[in-house]
């Protein structure tokens, strides 16, 4: 049995649901709630088929083409709300009430930018042609064939902080899933787990403006904060699953819950944490990936 | 209290032989067993040793391990004594930083299994922040983001190294809960700074990316820290 393509998907396991991975999924789900001793048993029970059918393939090109989709519509998003492009707050400055907030998205808007030129370049550089830029409608409309899901997106700095923190958040998941499509490729890996990062910093940063300005949210994803979404909405598949405090690695050959909540000696403070504030901080801890229909459904919302 | 340490730690002959065996340390030289004690000193077998990390995913995993608990580390110290110009929410979010390190370190260790580099330590190595001064907010973050941006560095130059996908995808789910603990520090330690141009390059093909640095590179960084020598040459074989 191939042990570490069954743990990447494990890896994965709560943040994808095509429909044809359901036996799977239920199969695998069983392997979180099982003891350690019956994780063989149960491994051994799963129908081949089903462990080979459902893992994400993806090229580098379809990497590279993501991140150019991903970093095309954060640019935009930023741009709009500077005045760099049309559609945004008609007086950015005021807008942004402060200069430390639009020096802040100015900062983080400049490197969208940077990014959408080195996906280009390495979309260009394997030979391939770009795919048409979409149009950007940031209420989430669609050009006003839907429900506008952030109608006040550029009139309200909340909504508009909320909408960054969304993209933010989901970038980082996605690079985080697509980074091991790149392995045979040490310069693409490279880039895509740099540009990974200074998503996360620059999510960070958002919820830390939003914490300033009265919201309940970490500069880290915490259980705690104050959900921005609404479950059943595509905006919601960004945080969905990303409390999980359920990690899997292999040990001796066998892929083994993490036992973050019995024996790993990680509740430290004086006093000690309950059992469920300190799976919390396990949450808070990892960040989850996001496979990419889910990042690609996030940014239908935001095209047409 | 001091932060200093001696090398007494793997004290017994016995110790010291089964640590020879554990991958990813070695003892580098005996040779300065006993030199310069005293007659009422009590008397150490005193080994010079180096953590040297393997050439592989398992060498790679112990270089983040003691990454991870060097941070852990210094949050506990700052948490054991906080400044007194801390602010409540200071407070707050370095035992947030403290719990997120010590999961990470206690998550490296469970999956190194019989593999961590110190698993035949008599005691825990113990970290040198001298360097630093941890007597006032600004010191302390400033501290802090200096942890935090090599930590970053580390991860994004480790990835291209490991074998296994799975791996890379673990550390990946650190690295940005580390760049995202970067940004917080940096922005506390100087407003406007989360992500500024000494992080994340400025200009040329790679403009808009952050920080990478070889295992070498990180060695020499945190080499203050640590008390033993540290050898990167399995991990720069890697590619």
């Amino acid at each position: 049995m191939d042990f570490l393509n069954l743990l990447a998907r494990l890896a994965t396991l709560d943040t994808e649901a095509p429909a044809t991975a359901a036996p799977r999924r239920a199969a695998l789900s069983r392997l979180g709630q099982a003891g350690t001793a019956l994780l063989p048993a149960l491994l051994a029970a799963l129908p081949a088929p089903a462990l080979a059918g459902t893992q994400e393939t993806r090229t580098r090109l379809d990497v590279l083409k993501l991140a150019l989709k991903l970093e095309l519509l954060e640019n935009e998003f930023y741009s709009r709300a500077l005045g760099l492009t049309p559609g945004g707050p008609a007086n950015p400055a005021a807008f942004f009430a402060t200069t430390a907030n639009q020096a802040a998205i100015q900062t983080i808007q400049s490197h969208e930018a940077q990014h959408v030129a080195l996906f280009t370049r390495l979309i260009t550089d394997a030979g391939s042609p770009l795919d048409a830029v979409p149009n950007f409608d940031f209420t989430g409309s669609k050009n006003g064939t839907q429900a506008a899901l952030y109608p006040d997106v550029y009139t309200n700095l909340d909504t508009f902080l909320k909408v960054a923190q969304l993209l933010e958040d989901a970038g980082v998941r996605a690079y985080k899933g697509q980074a091991e499509f790149t392995q045979t490729d040490n310069y693409t890996l490279e880039a895509a787990l740099r540009t990974h990062s200074t998503e996360a910093r620059h999510a960070a940063h958002i919820r830390t403006m939003r914490r300033q300005r009265g919201a309940n949210v970490k500069s880290w994803v915490s259980p705690s904060d104050t959900p921005i979404t609404t479950a059943g909405t595509v905006p919601d598949a960004v945080y969905s699953s990303e409390s999980n405090t359920t990690q899997y690695i292999v040990r001796n050959s066998v892929i083994t819950k993490v036992p973050f909540d019995s024996t790993l000696p990680i509740n430290v403070g004086t006093p000690p944490l309950s059992a469920a504030a300190i799976l919390t901080k396990v949450a808070e801890a990892f960040d989850e990936p996001v496979e990419a229909a889910t990042a690609e459904t996030l940014l239908q919302l935001f095209t047409y | 209290m001091s932060d200093s340490v001696s090398t007494s730690f793997l004290g017994r002959t016995l110790r010291r032989r089964s640590f020879l065996r554990v991958a990813g340390a070695t003892a580098a030289s005996s040779a300065l067993v006993l030199a310069g004690c005293g007659d009422d000193t009590p008397t150490p077998v005193t080994n010079v040793v180096s953590i040297t990390f393997a050439n592989n995913d398992i060498g790679l995993l112990n270089y983040a391990y003691l990454l991870e608990q060097i941070e852990a580390a210094f949050y506990q110290k700052v948490v054991d004594s906080f400044p007194s110009d801390f602010t409540a929410e200071d407070k707050a979010a370095f035992i947030d930083l403290r719990d997120h390190e010590v999961i990470h370190r206690e998550f490296l260790r469970y999956a190194l299994n019989s593999n961590p580099y110190d698993i035949n330590y008599s005691t825990p190595l113990v970290f040198n922040f001298s360097s630093f001064t941890l007597t006032t907010r600004a010191g302390v973050y400033a501290a802090a983001r200096t942890l935090e941006d090599v930590g970053v560095a580390a991860y994004n130059g480790a990835g291209k190294l490991l074998t296994d996908p799975a791996y890379l995808k673990l550390l990946a789910k650190l690295a940005s809960v580390e760049a995202r603990h970067a940004a917080f520090v940096r922005e506390q330690a100087q407003p406007g700074s989360f992500a500024a141009s000494d992080v994340i390059t400025a200009t040329g093909p790679l403009a808009g990316l952050d920080t990478v640095k070889t295992p070498a590179e990180v060695a020499v960084l945190i080499a203050p820290f640590v008390p033993l020598p540290l050898v990167t040459d399995g991990l720069m074989l890697l590619s």
